[in-house]
């Protein structure tokens, strides 16, 4: 025993020091923590130690200190103590829950600590035992699914959230966390779908029970039949779905705001500027990065919700005024499905509705448009790895997005008209803040806006050949969707060409450096076809017949980066070597806009030649395409319109589990740190009661 | 004593005795046996019958202080059960009545198994009841005279009414003794429109009693056209007049849940006038509360619609009539869940419901989700709350400065509307049953209103054969776009939860990422391109899918690019000429496309699109505008629209519905198809006649001709309206054009008496500026002259039926403070206006004098002038 509390000494250095008197429920962990049966001589023991307020650092460390012999010896005593702490969930005796709760987090986080390498069965036997596990994992998971969904304080529902994130996040890899299978059993699915979708509940709890679900999705995705995602990906009930939409759309607002406060800041003056950039090295970044990182599970939701359940599409839609939205008011849905429209009076409760208030400088906004301002933000800097991530699982959303056809619908709804003011990032040749003034358009013009920004702003060294590839297939996928439905969407085209034709002149005059590590003809590929669309399918989807030529102008305009492009793979595809095949490729896809400017430069020079005019104006060089169209013939290419959908399973599976975990991790650090500022709540919630 | 039980008995078809009619005999006789069994209510009446008229006048204003009071009597009337009142109200109508709806109950009774419908009126089936003891009629006509010539203050009123009643079904073989107000009263003529004026004018109680009783027998739409008078009436005329209304009312409501909702926002609106104390104990209040609070719903099984209706309607769901046939069918395992007398509770999903079956989930009570509601539906709320969540929105919608936040807000508002549709309600404007199951909400938009918002929406019904008894269809989530093609598709809604759950619990390696995109989305798309366009150029629909299937044959297709360009320019000539999209005027563009147009595209997006009674409907929503002028405006235009129809002049005008919700909201029914001459002279940038020719084609065409008679026609309609009812504030942005050329004139903010305060501009009869004469042809041409002839013929055709125009106005004028009364000369002035005096000849000379006159008048120009500088209107 002595060697037992010299270690914990050690582990608590603060107290070592003065030796202090011990508190009666570090005696009775003690006792736990003997060999014998602690109710052996106080048949009462079990009671009165969920009333005692609960020491966690010494729990857990107890339990960490604990070596393998000790284990078999206490092992009952862990049993007898986790299962009791399940008995006292169900007490009417609240303290007792809050006690248990705790206590049963600790059990949890000081078994892990303690078996870091041990597998799962072991933890599981040494706090349930292998006979009992399955019972008493029913239980826990049934009294805590009582708990979440019954009248009871809110402070012990989220304690209940707050041990399920603790419990699902207590190993690095949530796949090997054996206890989740006991969950997986048990689902608590549903319990998490009513907390998101009460109003009230969903403004305290939403965000961790978002996470908690999006974590739980997460466990074993690809291995076993995880039944959350089964579940996920068929919930239809609106205002669950809204409810989850209002939460994911509430933090990433807030992110927004903190961020735009921050930008705001910074343009404060030139003092200011200069004293935020110090400031930035040592706190402002750590902090900016933590933000993001908090996000990132958000994000993960987000991605579950989009890519599993195809009824969230409509959630991405559903407007709302953009504000921040305070803990009373994350409510779209004024009424619960099943009242019918009478008994709450809508109107009563809309127009005193706290959500939708009558502030006429208020924007209207959708969970969408504050994902795309998010996805701006994030996207201008990814050299930080948080945000690389964030970036990447900001595209994979875009991507699923693009092609679901309903989102296609309202993203090219005419009637539903927005100002997306994304987020640009400085740059020496453009100046800040030039186009506030953005017109009311249809959202995909902000999607593609956001693509071009991000094609524009990303040619460097470090170069995201990943997202790069994401975000030219989201192009695509969008302009295929406008092909089909023979959309005619009035945006500026040219900037998307100039900015690809751009891409193009990068890859080239950096091919030695990317062919490195990138096989940058994939992406030249993309880039040319989406250039062959426009050429063969512009009559479909092209607003007007001048777009046309000036598809034609650009081309001609650019055609030296075309020539050295297909120089360049000719190049490549007649040696041997890895990239023959895909240079070969792109030798193919040119031949139309080869056609085309080796078509209409003679035909300019000549122009340009009879008339005496050195430089042709652009006017000239239009009029010379347009009656210059007949003589040329093109060659229809095949499956330009086909795309693979995006499927998670091979590609992306390292991405996200790569991704979890992090998340695990950032969870379980602020889980924690929550848990027990809870300690000051619950303090004040047991004098109450 | 006897009196009552003696009255009912007539009514029996099964009674034998034509001599028990003789009135004065209080000898209780073999009949009234026969007659208590059928209704145990007969001990009631016979008490305040002994007494004469007077005492029930004054005992009358007792009750209607009481709070209660109204409603008891009622209950009375209708039930028949016996339920004694301590407050006999006005017993005389409510005896005459309760005879009256006991006949239509027996009839029930007996002919219950016929196919006969709900709004068959009583009548018709009690006459064929009341034919066989013809007989009876000599003795009732007998009393009838003396109540109606002597008119003795004694005799009691119910007799003369009940008896005239059944006297009138007749053969009468004395009608020499008859007066002749009870034989107009009998004549075929006799219909609704003098059954409201002899209401009105009469002073005498028992003709309105008698009237009153008269309505039962009326065709329901034809006493619906009235009910703005009948309602007027009932608030602001006297005691009489209201006891006579009244239970026809309370049986309507009763009936129908629309005449309900109808009957208490009028009374509403037409209150708003009173002072606001004596409007709170009026008895259109308490009439309105009576309404609201429920109470006057068809009891149980014995209600006289009922059971008839139910039991042609509940089998018809599942099998026997087509159309139900049809909805259930396709909706397949949906509706069987669904409880029939489920109202606007959302159908909980399938697959949710499977699922926490099939998991072992123990959740029941807990979950809100799983458990179901299935309490007696609320008869009004529905529907009330509907309106009531339109009007909120138009009052927030005023609140936001600009055009672009208001559409924005407004397509947001009614998102969160369309969560809890489909659900017991109906656009009251529509002309068919139907329930609301969508509001397109991306397709609203704000109209043009200085201060106010009005906007219009449009509305997915599913047609259906009685809103009230109806099942609710089902609700089907908005991702499931099922497109127009896929009735096929439907029955695997159900199967695929089935199958979801059940792969879910048994097989093993299961791909989730696959079932979670089941549908492809993108290949479906390839598969139905749209139609629309392809017809004029086949061959890039061919590219389009042939860059699929060419994969195979190696031959490498050559385009040529020039043919990529044509098409594409040919293409965008190809659409339709539309508007473009302003945010100053989001409607320009909404209203220009063609309904058709509009319909199909709303159907392709819509996940009810699929279903069989789908019907696209559209409403302007007015918050903060009091529309019962435009109301009055309507039935004046309907009724004149009848008068033209029936004297076969082709005038063309098109009266739109008027839905009044209080006295300052309201709703209207668009005119489809139409834009204002003001967005059409802004957006073509073109002269009337310069862009009729550009919709319709050059000037010999057929489509220009049909175009510009109905231009003409609909000219001489309006120009016509606008002088007889003085219809003011003409300027462009109120006067429509629809796509087949009429013109349309709309807002009647300002008629009869008031006129905007704007310096006496358009002192002209009417609006008529050298443009419209243009597309006319020019002054002097044939069509001008048809023009001239046809506003001739109107107004000839008008005068002869003047009073039932006069009438409409002259009813609602009391106790209303609506500015188109303002004044004393009202309805002298409206009655000057056709011109009684004049011959033929001397109207031509007049309509030749205000055609000149409009034609000359330099105040239209002005007042164009005007508006263009105060108001932007063109």
């Amino acid at each position: 025993m002595s060697q037992v509390e010299k270690k914990v000494g050690l582990l608590r250095r603060s107290s070592s020091s003065k030796k202090p008197l011990k508190e009666k429920v570090v005696l009775m962990y003690d006792e736990i923590f003997a060999k014998e049966d602690p109710s052996k001589h106080n048949p009462r023991f079990w009671d009165e130690l969920f009333l005692m307020k609960v020491n966690l650092e010494y729990l857990e460390s107890k339990l960490e200190s604990v070596d393998g012999e000790e284990v078999q010896r206490i092992q009952d005593n862990i049993n007898s103590l986790f299962h009791h702490c399940v008995q006292a969930l169900g007490e009417e005796h609240q303290i007792k829950v809050v006690n248990a709760l705790q206590t049963l987090c600790a059990l949890f986080r000081g078994v892990h600590q303690k078996n870091k390498s041990a597998s799962g069965f072991d933890i599981i036997n040494m706090l349930m035992g292998f006979d009992k596990a399955e019972l008493r994992m029913k239980d826990l998971m049934e009294r805590l699914d009582s708990l979440l969904c019954g009248d009871g304080s809110e402070s012990l529902k989220s304690l209940c959230l707050k041990l399920l994130l603790c419990l699902v996040t207590v190993t690095d890899n949530i796949s090997q966390n054996t206890i989740l299978e006991y969950v997986m059993i048990n689902s608590i699915f549903e319990a998490i779908l009513q907390i998101l979708s009460d109003v009230s509940s969903r403004g305290q709890h939403g965000y961790d029970a978002v996470v908690l679900l999006a974590l739980l999705v997460n466990y074993r995705k690809y291995e076993s039949v995880n039944p959350y995602i089964v579940k996920l990906s068929i919930v239809d009930d609106e205002p669950t779905l809204d409810g989850m939409g209002m939460v994911v759309h509430h933090a990433l607002t807030e992110y927004n705001r903190q961020y735009k406060a921050k930008e705001e800041e910074s343009q404060g003056g030139f003092f200011s500027t200069l004293t935020t950039m110090v400031g930035n090295m040592f706190i402002a970044d750590a902090d900016e990065k933590l933000s993001v990182q908090t996000n990132e599970a958000i994000l993960l939701a987000l991605y579950e919700a989009v890519h599993l359940n195809r009824n969230f599409i409509t959630v991405l839609a559903q407007s709302h005024p953009e504000i921040d939205m305070g803990v009373t008011s994350t409510s779209p849905t004024p009424t619960t499905p099943t009242t019918p429209l009478g008994t709450t009076p809508p109107s009563l409760d809309a127009m005193n509705n706290p959500e939708l208030p009558l502030d006429p400088n208020l924007q209207t906004s959708n969970l969408l448009i504050t994902f795309l301002k998010y996805a701006s933000i994030v996207m201008q800097d990814t050299k930080d790895e948080h945000r690389l991530n964030s970036a990447r699982l900001c595209l994979i959303i875009l991507t699923c997005i693009a092609e679901d056809q309903y989102a296609d619908a309202f993203l090219h709804d005419d009637n539903m008209n927005f100002r997306v003011n994304l987020h640009k990032m400085p740059m020496r040749h453009r100046k800040k803040g030039v186009d506030r003034n953005i017109p009311c358009r249809p959202l995909v013009c902000a999607v593609l806006d956001l693509m071009v920004e991000f094609i524009v702003t990303h040619m460097m060294k470090e170069f995201p050949m990943d997202l790069y590839m994401r975000c030219v297939q989201i192009i695509h996928k969008l302009i295929c969707y406008q092909k089909k439905c023979r959309i005619r969407l009035h945006y500026t085209w040219r900037e998307l060409w100039s900015a690809l034709i751009n891409l193009l002149k990068f890859l080239l005059s950096n091919e030695t450096l990317l062919l490195a590590k990138h096989n940058i003809f994939h992406l030249a590929l993309l880039v040319v076809n989406l250039f062959n669309m426009f050429i063969t399918y512009g009559d479909t989807f092209l607003p007007t017949s001048n777009s046309y030529d000036e598809l034609y102008y650009e081309v001609v305009r650019m055609h030296q980066v075309f020539d050295n492009l297909y120089c360049m793979v000719l190049r490549v595809s007649t040696n041997t070597g890895q990239w023959k095949e895909p240079a070969s490729k792109v030798t193919h896809s040119l031949v139309n806009v080869r056609a085309i400017i080796n078509h209409f430069n003679p035909k300019i020079e000549s122009y340009a030649a009879v008339n005496h005019i050195s430089q042709l104006s652009e006017e000239q060089v239009l009029e010379v395409v347009r009656t210059n169209y007949d003589t040329l013939t093109l060659k229809l290419q095949d499956g330009l319109d086909q795309f693979e959908r995006y499927s998670e399973q091979p590609k992306e599976a390292a991405f996200f589990k790569e991704l979890v975990r992090s998340i695990s991790l950032n969870v379980r650090k602020n889980v924690s740190l929550n848990t027990m500022s809870q300690d000051l709540l619950l303090k004040e919630f047991s004098t109450i009661s | 004593m006897g009196d009552a039980e003696l009255e009912l008995s007539p009514s029996h078809p099964e009674e034998p005795e034509p001599q028990q009619q003789s009135p004065p005999s209080p000898t209780p006789s073999p009949s009234p046996s026969i007659s208590i069994t059928s209704s145990p209510s007969l001990s009631l009446p016979s008490t305040p019958s002994s007494g004469p008229h007077h005492p029930s006048q004054r005992r009358s204003p007792s009750p209607s202080e009481g709070p209660g009071a109204s409603s008891p009597p009622l209950d009375v009337i209708s039930e028949g059960t016996g339920e004694l009142t301590l407050v006999i109200d006005p017993e005389v109508a409510k005896r005459a009545c309760q005879e009256v709806l006991l006949k239509v109950k027996q009839q029930h009774v007996v002919e219950e198994e016929g196919s006969e419908e709900n709004d068959d009126s009583p009548t018709i089936t009690t006459t064929e009841h009341g034919l066989p003891n013809g007989d009876l009629g000599s003795h009732g006509s007998g009393v009838a005279v003396k109540g109606g010539v002597v008119k003795s203050p004694g005799i009691r009123e119910e007799d003369d009414t009940s008896l005239a009643k059944n006297a009138r079904r007749r053969q009468r073989p004395n009608p020499s003794k008859q007066s002749w107000l009870l034989r107009l009263f009998e004549s075929k003529l006799f219909d609704v429109s003098m059954a409201i004026s002899y209401l009105h004018n009469s002073k005498e109680p028992g003709v309105q009693a008698y009237i009153g009783n008269r309505l039962f027998s009326f065709r329901h739409d034809d006493v619906d056209f009235y009910l703005p008078q009948l309602l007027n009436m009932y608030v602001h005329m006297d005691e009489d007049v209201g006891d006579a209304i009244k239970p026809y009312v309370v049986h309507r409501c009763r009936q129908s849940i629309s005449f309900s909702l109808q009957c208490a926002w009028l009374l509403g609106a037409y209150s708003s006038d009173m002072h606001i104390s004596t409007q709170r104990h009026s008895r259109g209040t308490k009439l309105r509360k009576l309404i609201l609070s429920d109470e006057l719903k068809p009891t149980g099984a014995r209600a006289r619609r009922d059971p008839p209706t139910l039991s042609l309607f509940c089998p018809s769901a599942g099998t026997v009539t087509p159309l139900h046939g049809a909805v259930a069918g396709g909706l397949g395992g949906e509706h069987s869940l669904s409880p029939s007398k489920r109202t606007h509770q959302r159908s909980k999903s399938d697959a949710t419901v499977s699922v926490s079956l099939s998991s072992n989930l123990k959740r029941t009570a807990s979950n809100p989700k799983v458990e179901s509601n299935q309490e007696e539906p609320v008869r009004l709320t529905p529907q009330r709350e509907f309106i009531k969540s339109l009007m909120g929105i138009g009052k927030r919608l005023a609140t936001l400065p600009t055009k672009e936040q208001k559409t924005q807000r407004l397509i947001s508002e009614l998102s969160l509307l369309n969560h809890k549709l489909p659900a017991r309600v109906w656009l009251p404007t529509a002309p068919f049953d139907h329930h609301v199951v969508r509001v397109p909400h991306s397709q609203a938009v704000v109209l043009n209103s200085k201060d106010k918002a009005p906007y219009l929406i449009y509305a997915e019904v599913l047609e259906c054969e009685n809103y009230e008894t109806s099942i609710i269809p089902a609700r089907i989530p908005e991702t499931r776009i099922r497109s127009t093609r896929s009735v096929e598709n439907l029955p695997d809604c159900g199967i695929t939860a089935e199958q979801r759950a059940g792969s879910f619990s048994v097989v093993p390696n299961y791909d989730n990422d696959d079932e979670a995109w089941s549908v492809d989305d993108m290949g479906e798309l390839q598969v139905e391109l749209p139609d629309v366009h392809t017809n004029s150029c086949d061959n890039i629909s061919q590219f389009s899918v042939d860059s699929i299937t060419s994969l195979e044959n190696k031959e490498p297709v050559f385009i040529a690019a020039g043919d990529i360009r044509r098409r594409l320019s040919e293409q965008l000539a190809h659409t339709p000429t539309t508007f473009k999209r302003d945010p100053e005027d989001p409607s320009a563009v909404a209203l220009k496309e063609p309904w058709q147009e509009k319909a199909r595209r709303i159907r392709e997006g819509s996940p009810y699109g699929h279903l069989p009674h789908w019907r696209l409907l559209s409403v302007i929503v007015k918050c903060g505008d009091d529309l019962r002028q435009e109301l009055l405006a309507y039935q004046v235009l309907q009724q004149l629209q009848c008068v033209w129809e029936m004297e076969r002049v082709p005038l063309w005008i098109k009266p739109y519905k008027i839905l009044v919700l209080s006295s300052d909201s309201g709703m209207i029914e668009p005119v489809v198809n139409a834009v204002s001459i003001h967005q059409v002279k802004k957006h073509s940038q073109l002269s009337l006649l310069d862009y009729f020719l550009q919709e319709h084609g050059s000037p010999t065409t057929e489509a220009f001709l049909s175009a510009q008679r109905n231009f003409v026609q609909s000219c001489a309609g309006y120009s016509l309206i606008c002088y007889l009812l003085q219809v003011k504030d003409r300027h462009n942005g109120n006067i429509l054009l629809d796509a087949e050329g009429h013109i349309i004139h709309i807002d009647f903010g300002f008629i009869l008496s008031s006129s905007p305060k704007n310096l006496g501009f358009e002192t002209s009869a009417f609006k008529l500026t050298s443009e419209f004469v243009d597309v006319m042809g020019g002054q002097d041409r044939d069509m001008f002259n048809y023009y001239k002839m046809l506003m001739l013929q109107g107004l000839i055709a008008a005068r002869k039926h003047m009073d039932k125009v006069i009438q409409i106005v002259e009813i609602m004028q009391q106790g209303s403070h609506l500015p188109c009364f303002h004044g004393s000369g009202t309805i002298r002035g409206l009655k000057e206006r056709f011109h009684m005096s004049l011959t033929e000849e001397q109207l031509q000379v007049l309509v030749e004098q205000m055609v000149e006159g409009s034609m000359r008048s330099i105040t239209t120009k002005l007042y164009d002038g005007f508006q263009y500088f105060t108001n932007g209107i063109m």
